[in-house]
């Protein structure tokens, strides 16, 4: 065959056929992705559980293994989250090893603080470990003032040790450049304890000063429950009033507003009208999004 | 016309052994009678896990060193000392010529993993006393470690025909390892929320020698089976991967010109 020729139907059948057969690889890859993901072959475990080995062995390249890792940290939790199974408790390991690698990367110790102690599904639920590792997080960033509130709101929200709440919100305050509010803050969280009042103050300022979205999305599920409280306890008010009035209790929230007692017919911040008992005991609609997470902040509150 | 490529295939595998490429399984020797002696010592309570991931992995780096650093000099080599236009004035084809040399250095692998397979075998031995029916797991890894080393020897010389060695291995390295965190291109499109940046990474994910899927050290150390079907899908994957870049290589390199 000449060799002009040969050429020609080489390119020919190379443009004709490597993109057949790389296409051809799209299914296979599916079903080898699919039976890897039924066995135990792949596992997500840690090959370095240690971060000190791990930060000798990177050659002064530590801040960019500590990326590699967080981004993976990041990755593993909505994964295996999104999946509702027990492997999210490596975030904890995974966090460990980041922070090791690079003690300064705040993001990784907010954000693994707070989602390591919130309850499932939210979180992993362990507070415990949100703890251990926002007070190495203080260890090798005593100047950071968000450490040391961040911590607080765990022993607050999630441990309900309102004497070590107080006393990280007072660390806090002491640092310079924190707001001067922390150690009022911190005297309030002494004398009380838990108030619906306060609990707001601490969500809207870690939805302030997150700069992770998650964090941001976290603290505004909380802030939402709250207010949802909020409209509960004024909606109990205004069917008494109701009921003063009209001597039975209202039967939905249409009728209130009929007899001109709200000015719009009330609603969760999900959108979904409050629903009445027959006593007249206002509560969420259990379809609506809201209801699982008030449960939660209102058992808190008993 | 047909037994060309085979000649070329042994003549290259003859060449390997001459330029003593196969020393390195005296380095191999070492680490694997080292490591046994020392495990063997300390005793962990997981010897035969070190043993196994320590020779896995020293097989599959072993590999990749040569099958890079080789597959890239294959054809540079030829056309430097000028005995490729000798070979080409023959009734050879280039791409009888490519595919010869593809199978050779492949041949070469192969030697080389077998005689370092054994090694690990002796070492297991040394440490366990015995070698339990389980440990055939150890070679279904060691034919991933040898499908792996294909897929990269592929990629080394289809770069080889039309760069330099030097681009070449930088080329083949930054594939293999674009290759190995392929799952986490396409996680981290997942994350972004941007349908043009997910469909890209999606579409490197699959575009990409996902070599991943050839790893299964870490499952053969901890004695979990490896499904036949695995093996299989694996196989059909590497060889479909493999005939496209040969057949791009092929038609890359009939059509350069060597004047």
């Amino acid at each position: 065959m000449p060799a002009a020729s040969e050429r020609r139907i080489l390119a020919r059948a190379a443009v004709a056929v490597v993109p057949l057969l790389l296409i051809s690889l799209y299914p296979l890859q599916k079903r080898i992705e699919n039976l890897i993901a039924g066995t135990r072959i792949q596992s997500d475990e840690l090959l370095f559980t240690s971060g000190k080995a791990l930060k000798n062995m990177s050659l002064g390249y530590s801040s960019l293994l500590a990326d590699i890792y967080w981004t993976r940290a990041v990755q593993y939790f909505g994964g295996h989250l999104s999946r509702q199974d027990d492997r999210v408790q490596e975030l904890a390991p995974l966090l460990d090893v980041t922070t090791t690698l690079d003690p300064q990367l705040i993001v990784a110790y907010r954000f693994g603080g707070i989602f390591l102690a919130e309850e499932r599904p939210v979180g992993v639920g362990r507070p415990d470990l949100g703890v251990r590792l926002l007070q190495k997080g203080i260890a090798a960033n005593p100047a950071n003032w968000h450490l040391r509130y961040d911590l607080g709101l765990i022993y607050y929200w999630n441990v309900k040790d309102y004497k070590m709440a107080a006393q990280s919100f007072w660390d806090a305050g002491n640092i310079t450049g924190a707001p001067e509010w922390l150690k009022q803050f911190a005297a309030s969280v002494a004398a009380k304890g838990v108030s619906r009042q306060m609990s707001e103050m601490m969500w809207a300022e870690a939805y302030q000063s997150a700069s992770d979205p998650r964090l941001k999305d976290n603290a505004l599920l909380h802030l939402s429950a709250l207010k949802t409280q909020d409209d509960l306890d004024k909606l109990r008010e205004i069917s008494a009033a109701f009921r003063q009035r009209f001597g039975r209790p209202p039967v939905s929230g249409e009728e209130l507003y009929r007899a001109q007692l709200v000015t719009v017919v009330p609603k969760d911040p999900a959108g979904y009208t409050y629903l009445f008992d027959p006593d007249g005991e206002p509560h969420v609609d259990p379809a609506s999004p809201e209801a699982a997470q008030v449960r939660q902040e209102s058992s808190r509150e008993k | 016309m047909n037994s060309v490529p085979y000649f070329v295939a042994l003549n290259t595998f003859r060449e390997s052994v001459r330029d003593r490429v196969l020393y390195n399984l005296i380095f191999f020797a070492l680490v694997m009678m080292g490591a046994a002696v020392l495990v063997g010592q300390i005793s962990l309570g997981i010897e035969n896990e070190v043993i196994i991931n320590l020779g896995l992995t020293a097989i599959s780096l072993f590999g990749l060193v040569m099958a890079i650093f080789i597959g890239v000099g294959l054809v540079y080599k030829e056309i430097e000392r000028r005995t490729l236009y000798s070979i080409l004035a023959k009734p050879v084809h280039r791409w009888q010529f490519l595919a010869g040399k593809y199978f050779g250095l492949l041949l070469t692998l192969a030697v080389n993993t077998a005689l370092m397979t054994a090694g690990l075998f002796l070492a297991l031995l040394y440490v366990k006393h015995s070698i339990a029916a389980s440990d055939v797991h150890v070679l279904i890894a060691v034919y991933f470690i040898l499908l792996q080393l294909a897929l990269v020897t592929v990629l080394a010389i289809f770069f080889s025909c039309f760069s330099t060695p030097m681009l070449s291995t930088l080329f083949t390295l930054g594939i293999y390892v674009a290759g190995v965190f392929a799952s986490d291109i396409r996680d981290m499109g997942a994350l972004t929320n941007n349908t043009a940046l997910i469909l890209i990474t999606r579409a490197t994910y699959y575009l990409l020698p996902n070599f991943s899927n050839f790893n299964v050290i870490a499952a053969t150390a901890h004695g979990d089976p490896i499904p036949l079907t695995l093996v299989g899908q694996n196989t059909a994957y590497a060889a479909i991967y493999i005939a496209a870049v040969l057949l791009a290589a092929s038609a890359v390199f009939s059509n350069r010109n060597l004047k």
